[in-house]
């Protein structure tokens, strides 16, 4: 039995190449398709032309807090009207989100990999444990105390969202535990009824929050309509954390696969590798979460698709499906944006529309090979 | 708006005094005001104005009401999905909905003030791009002359604020005086068939109690409280007003459902059914809401009009 990991590790080293450099060129691709889309045509080369500006504007905050007349002096002429509306447009509303869009993506993705990995279920996704229930609930208690009801309100929508996923995570994770072990399926269950509890009483607050409501549904549906730059740099350091303690843990997860007591014997510490995985799914489902509300359906297909094309190893599972997940992400929110403009589509509803039949057609496909 | 006025009750005659008293401290305070101008607005963000805005964009169906009742319907250059009136408006750009306005074309209308709801959270994100963002929505009746002074301070059009609201309270007095005395009916008023109802402190609360009704909803069950069927019919109102007609509900749906049959306002024909334009008027505090309240008055005392 012992063979088994050792030739997936020959395996998937040879194999990680080709595949990592086809999904970034992809990726690549589609963020400047999406970032020249849009409800206000811009040419490609005033999309480069005002990012270029923007990355300059950006880096002389960073560089030269001091005062730099000089270098401002030459726009100062008369930048025309059309480039500054066109600057806004690219660098504060589009780059922004096409960025976090990505970035929500490779989240999602990672986490439901990793879900799906240490639970040995197919089914799991980012929400399993309860993440969104709980960061449905906070974000709704955020949104009706405002900003005068004490530190809820004042932490804002997304601290809370992230709280309460983390919370409700650790609060399921404490009430499944045997001691120092972590039983999968008591774990799931609680999950599913806490995740329950919290979702009644999003529900709740709902219909008691009549001024309220649509912000609230609009968040649960989840929307990268106000993206931003603070945004993107809010979910990149908790992204990066989970990232590189999912990928570190990736070996141990092929050989969980195995069953729990052969992966135990084969050296792998269960228990720990379960609660450090749990950990850094929620923690990148949290920062998700945060900033765009709860979309689903990412999650739980990324995985899948990539495990369907280039099979489970989880070295080569994990990184391409947050590069998949992010390039799927980028499409399905430009397809909200613009499909029926100027009113946008629930993102959630697109990567559920243009998932699932994506998803047969893999399906289909593998299984007729 | 919450916080400044409180709910107008039933006493006109006060309430109008009381706004009469404000709207000519707040006109003798902006009779001096010039540019740069700035206004708290109802998140208490500072609106700050270098010149009267000429580049409107509002995201709320009343304050594109009342922008337009202020004579600067030719200043907006841009509205949300659901401002529809004055006919006018349906020509400009169409942004979406408030909850997730289209920011791209948004800011390619280069507005210089952008109106929108306090609770959509959109004036962070409009207010980010630089943009001014008046943030505030009228909940009450009161409110609805607070924002037309506000937004007469901030057009630069103080004097037609003053005017419309003199015109607003008159038009309100003249309605009020018809059914004063007359024996109140009970008034169930539905705004889905859930049945969501409205609280007598909502403003369509007020406009009922104003029109002569009485709401059979008590005031502790909140603003837009969600009824029990049971409790309709144990209430026995003998006025249903149906806010969701245009939804499909109408006397036949309502003397379907179990019990219903048996309220005197069924029983009576006395069930009624808005129009879409109406609904529209009662749900939206903005300048029509003298025309609202005629609609409720005639649906109470007909036989006074």
């Amino acid at each position: 039995m012992s063979v088994v990991p050792v030739s997936a590790r020959r395996v998937g080293v040879r194999r990680l190449g080709g595949p990592l450099a086809g999904s970034v060129a992809a990726l690549a691709l589609v963020l400047v398709v999406a970032a020249s889309s849009g409800s206000v045509p811009v040419g490609a080369g005033e999309v480069v032309a005002a990012s270029a500006r923007g990355v300059e504007a950006a880096l002389r905050d960073l560089v030269g807090s001091a005062p730099q007349p000089d270098a401002v002096a030459p726009d100062a002429v008369a930048p025309d009207a059309r480039q500054r509306v066109v600057d806004t447009i690219v660098w504060q509303i589009r780059l922004p989100r096409v960025t976090l869009a990505a970035l929500v993506g490779a989240a999602l993705a990672l986490a439901g990999a990793g879900f799906q990995g240490v639970f040995r279920n197919p089914l799991a996704d980012p929400y399993l444990l309860g993440a969104a229930s709980g960061a449905g609930f906070a974000a709704a208690l955020a949104m009706l105390a405002g900003g005068g009801l004490g530190l809820l309100g004042g932490l804002g929508v997304p601290a809370a969202a992230f709280l309460g996923a983390g919370l409700t995570v650790a609060v399921v994770v404490l009430l499944a535990r045997r001691g120092w072990s972590l039983p999968v399926v008591p774990m799931v269950l609680a999950g599913v009824v806490v995740g329950s509890c919290l979702a009644a009483g999003t529900s709740f607050l709902l219909l008691a929050a009549r001024e309220q409501a649509a912000s609230i549904l609009t968040w649960l549906l989840g929307s990268l309509a106000f993206a931003s730059w603070e945004r993107v740099g809010s979910m990149l350091p908790p992204l990066l954390l989970a990232a590189i303690v999912l990928l570190a843990a990736a070996r141990a997860l092929d050989v969980l696969q195995l069953g729990e007591p052969a992966a135990a014997q084969l050296g792998v510490h269960v228990e720990g590798l379960k609660l450090s995985v749990v950990a850094a799914a929620t923690l990148a489902t949290a920062a998700a979460v945060s900033v765009a509300g709860v979309i689903g359906f990412v999650g739980l297909v990324v995985p899948h698709a990539v495990r369907l094309a280039l099979g489970p190893d989880h070295r080569r599972l994990l990184p391409i499906a947050a590069l998949w997940g992010a390039g799927f992400m980028v499409l399905a929110d430009l397809v909200a944006r613009t499909v029926i403009a100027p009113a946008e589509l629930p993102v959630g509803v697109v990567t559920a529309l243009v998932g699932a039949p994506f998803f047969l057609v893999l399906l289909r496909r593998r299984s007729a090979a | 708006m919450k916080r400044s006025i409180p709910p107008l009750a039933s006493a006109v005659g006060r309430s109008r005094r009381i706004v009469a008293v404000a709207g000519l401290l707040l006109l003798a305070g902006l009779a001096c005001a010039t540019w740069p101008l700035s206004v708290r607005d109802d998140l208490d963000r500072e609106v700050r104005l270098e010149a009267a805005p000429q580049r409107l964009v509002s995201l709320v169906p009343s304050h594109t009401e009342t922008v337009c009742a202020l004579g600067a319907c030719e200043r907006l250059v841009g509205r949300d999905t659901f401002s529809d009136y004055p006919p006018a408006v349906r020509s400009l750009p169409d942004l979406g909905s408030a909850f997730a306005p289209d920011l791209e074309a948004l800011v390619a209308l280069s507005p210089d003030l952008v109106l929108v709801d306090e609770f959509s959270g959109a004036a962070d994100a409009v207010a980010a791009l630089g943009i001014p963002v008046y943030a505030g929505t009228p909940q009450r009746l009161g409110e609805i002359f607070e924002l037309a002074e506000r937004l007469g301070a901030l057009l630069g059009t103080s004097e037609a604020a003053g005017e419309l609201v003199e015109r607003l309270q008159a038009d309100l007095d003249a309605v009020s005086a018809r059914v004063v005395g007359r024996a109140p009916p009970t008034v169930f008023y539905e705004v889905d068939p859930s049945p969501y109802s409205v609280g007598p402190e909502s403003f369509i609360g007020t406009l009922i109690t104003l029109a002569g009704g009485a709401n059979v909803v008590p005031g502790d069950l909140g603003d837009f409280p969600l009824v029990d069927p049971e409790f309709v019919v144990a209430a026995d109102p003998e006025v249903i007003v149906l806010a969701d007609a245009a939804y499909g509900v109408d006397l036949a749906a309502v003397r379907a459902r179990p019990g219903w049959g048996t309220i005197r306002a069924v029983r009576d024909g006395r069930v009624y059914e808005l129009e879409a334009v109406e609904g529209d008027m009662l749900s939206r505090a903005g300048p029509r809401v003298a025309e609202a309240l005629e609609v409720l008055a005639r649906l109470f005392h007909p036989e006074a009009f």
